[in-house]
């Protein structure tokens, strides 16, 4: 009895490692897509239960996403290259590690494959970073987010002379700064309401709108004009707008809640970070580009873009994945659960009407300004943390305690330009 | 084996998880705050120190602790000594006192801000009832005193009740013998009160107070919800350092300040507040 139990399990494990081998040799090959992107919880939820298995179903390919950090990603890239024995199909990162990686060739030319994609016209200025020097595209550009203005509808009964509803929406040559500062003055004299809004707590955006807006703004540049006459021309004028700033602003992360709140009537922010505000009251606000200054129209464009690196084990279904994240439908999607914005226009035009158009809109307008200055959170590793410090603490220094811009910009602007060049980047 | 190891081995597991959670991030914190490039250096600790930020964390943890733990002390006494007799609804009261604890401070932190903001409830009562005609405003780094005030209003709505408890357990555990003879010799509410209860109390009360004051070294999530970064406080600036600045080294003598000033002011209560039991005196 024992003995036919005995061969009965062999016989079964024999059944079962022939049955899996023959399983594993005919099912569908599985690609590594490696992304520093959509990587919270929820956003990995959807990448697995809603963008893969459909790509799954129609191309009959598998997809093992793999969420990874930017530092880990560029390790692994690196071993992966050096040894030879490549695992990562598909890379997908911001502009900045992308742009390193491709320094570093890693990554394989998209220039012929890029022409083949049907049905999509990629935002020209989004190509332009996606190409390098020599003519290469090294990257598709995939999702893209941004930070612009919200108005509520109500602050356009106070606007300033000169000023109308319709230079705000579409970003005209009126739109600038001091017109901001005039209308907020108007806010505060008819109503006594400290109108507009700034994400300065501890966990929001402030730095990003000081060295990606006003800076470049009012110098032309991010970093490179840091501590000149003309970043304190723009710090003076930040003083002065700040009057009209709702003190609260120092405790806020994001803008939404203070939105719906009527704290503020006007305010700036990441676009994930008001869509709720838009999403629960649409009738209410407007989004809008954001001013202009002396320098132009100065904007962060936050850029993703899937990559193929060299030597990847499947280049052709990795192409396939790319095909299938870039198609229009594909990025309405992304857009709609998400909240990242398009990187082909007739994705754009394919937004069904309701909140995420007032969204879209708004973030059309700011690209296609005439004055666009189009800047990229430059790639400084580890140091992005003390970047951004930097900034916050000039603003805390000369804005909340009043010191002499001078004295501080001439502390700060070493510190600054020495991160640089530790990392040896050029200053942007 | 010999009887007298098996105290040793009774107490080995928890050595060994006292070394592994306590002793092991201790020694990674050391080791990040004092060396650079694997050698001893000062180096962090005069980056941190030289941060003006450090010393006002410093200043408003301490002073934050200080505004906080009497109000807190005094107020869970006498809500104790008010339930702590036969009165209907005595078991309802204890429930309502405690639902705070229930409650984590992050959300108690957004409780309160709700109510304080400029639109909030408070403001809204002030307005309707033509006591204001302008909302008070309570956040900003302008309105720092108003923001120190709703951190010391909410800490001590959300955490008088755990004094609260602590001090009802120690008040039920004093007999009622040695009152009853206090009266029996005439002494009246305030002589019992003093010569009696409070003497007994005193092992709860240091509990409590080292409990409440150990906390307000490492208050943060209140601080953060109500007053952002306008009011520095340690556990917050370290949390700054590590997640937005990514400067381990800083964060680690905020985190090692927090510990040096909890190992100080535990040993000074248990120095100065020594325990005292009635029937040890006698």
């Amino acid at each position: 009895m024992r003995k036919a139990v005995g061969i009965l399990a062999a016989l079964l494990l024999a059944v079962a490692v022939f049955a899996s081998g023959c399983i594993g040799g005919g099912g569908p090959t599985k690609i590594v897509w490696a992304s520093t992107q959509l990587n919270p919880p929820e956003e990995r939820a959807f990448v697995l239960n809603e963008l893969i298995p459909p790509f799954k179903d129609e191309a009959g390919i598998d997809v093992e996403f793999v969420p990874i950090s930017y530092s880990d990603l560029a390790t692994r890239l690196e071993g992966e290259e050096q040894s030879g024995k490549v695992t990562i199909d598909v890379v997908a990162d911001l502009h900045g590690g992308l742009d390193y990686f491709n320094a570093k060739g890693w990554l394989t030319d998209l220039s012929d494959k890029v022409k083949t994609l049907q049905g999509r016209t990629f935002i020209e200025s989004y190509m332009n970073y996606a190409t390098d020097k020599n003519g290469k595209v090294f990257y598709v550009p995939w999702m893209s987010a941004t930070y612009v203005m919200v108005v509520n509808k109500e602050a356009f009964k106070y606007l300033p002379s000169g000023l109308t509803e319709q230079d705000v929406i579409q970003g005209t040559e009126k739109w600038t700064y001091d017109a901001l500062l005039a209308w907020v003055k108007n806010i505060y004299e008819k109503t006594g309401k400290k109108a507009f809004g700034l994400p300065a707590g501890p966990k929001g955006l402030l730095h990003r709108f000081i060295h990606g807006y006003l800076y470049p703004s009012f110098t032309g540049y991010e970093a490179k004009k840091f501590d000149s006459s003309e970043a304190i021309d723009m710090w003076n004028y930040f003083k002065e707008l700040w009057k009209y700033t709702n003190p609260a602003s120092t405790t806020w992360d994001a803008m939404a809640d203070p939105l719906l709140q009527g704290e503020v009537l006007i305010a700036w922010d990441h676009t994930a970070r008001i869509k709720n505000a838009i999403v629960t009251k649409p009738d209410q606000f407007v989004v809008v580009p954001v001013p202009r200054g002396p320098e132009g129209r100065g904007f962060i464009v936050v850029l993703a873009g899937l990559a193929i690196p060299k030597n990847a084990p499947h280049p052709d279904e990795a192409w396939k994945l790319i095909d299938y994240l870039t198609k229009p439908e594909t990025q309405v999607k992304v857009l709609e659960k998400v909240g990242f914005f398009p990187t082909v226009k007739e994705a754009a035009n394919a937004v069904p009407e309701g909140p995420l158009k007032i969204l879209v809109e708004g973030v059309t307008a700011q690209s296609s300004t005439k004055d666009a200055l189009i800047v990229m959170i430059p790639n400084l590793g580890e140091k992005g943390g003390e970047f951004s410090g930097l900034y916050r603490e000039a603003f805390k220094r000369i804005v909340l305690q009043g010191e002499d811009p001078q004295k501080v910009l001439g502390e700060l602007g070493p510190k600054l330009h020495n991160l640089f060049k530790e990392k040896g980047i050029p200053e942007p | 084996m010999e009887v007298r190891h098996i105290p040793y081995l009774l107490l080995l597991p928890a050595i060994a998880y006292l070394l592994f959670f306590i002793g092991y991030p201790l020694i990674q914190a050391l080791y990040l705050a004092f060396t650079k490039n694997g050698a001893f250096s000062l180096e962090t600790v005069r980056r941190a120190t030289s941060d003006p930020t450090f010393w006002q964390a410093l200043k408003y943890t301490i002073s934050l602790a200080i505004a906080i733990v009497p109000i807190q002390l005094i107020l869970a006494l006498i809500l104790a000594l008010a339930v702590n007799r036969a009165f209907k609804g005595k078991d309802f009261t204890i429930y309502a006192l405690i639902i705070p604890l229930t409650i984590s401070d992050v959300a108690a932190g957004l409780i309160w801000y709700t109510m304080l903001s400029d639109y909030g409830f408070m403001n809204k009562l002030l307005l309707n009832l033509g006591l204001i005609s302008q909302p008070i405003h309570f956040f900003g780094y302008e309105y720092r005193t108003m923001e120190f005030l709703a951190i010391v209003i909410a800490e001590v709505w959300r955490a008088t009740a755990i004094v609260f408890v602590i001090i009802l357990a120690g008040l039920q555990m004093i007999s009622r013998e040695y009152l009853e003879a206090a009266e029996v010799f005439g002494a009246g509410y305030w002589t019992r009160l003093r010569k009696i209860v409070i003497p007994m109390l005193k092992p709860s009360i240091q509990s409590a107070l080292i409990i409440r004051t150990l906390f307000a070294m490492q208050v943060f999530g209140i601080v953060w919800i109500l007053a952002g970064r306008d009011i520095p406080v340690l556990a917050g600036e370290g949390f700054y350092q590590l997640m937005e600045i990514k400067d381990y080294g800083v964060a680690s003598i905020y985190a090692l300040t927090i510990a040096l000033l909890s190992i100080i002011l535990g040993a000074l209560y248990v120095k100065f507040l020594k325990a005292e039991y009635l029937e040890v005196r006698t």
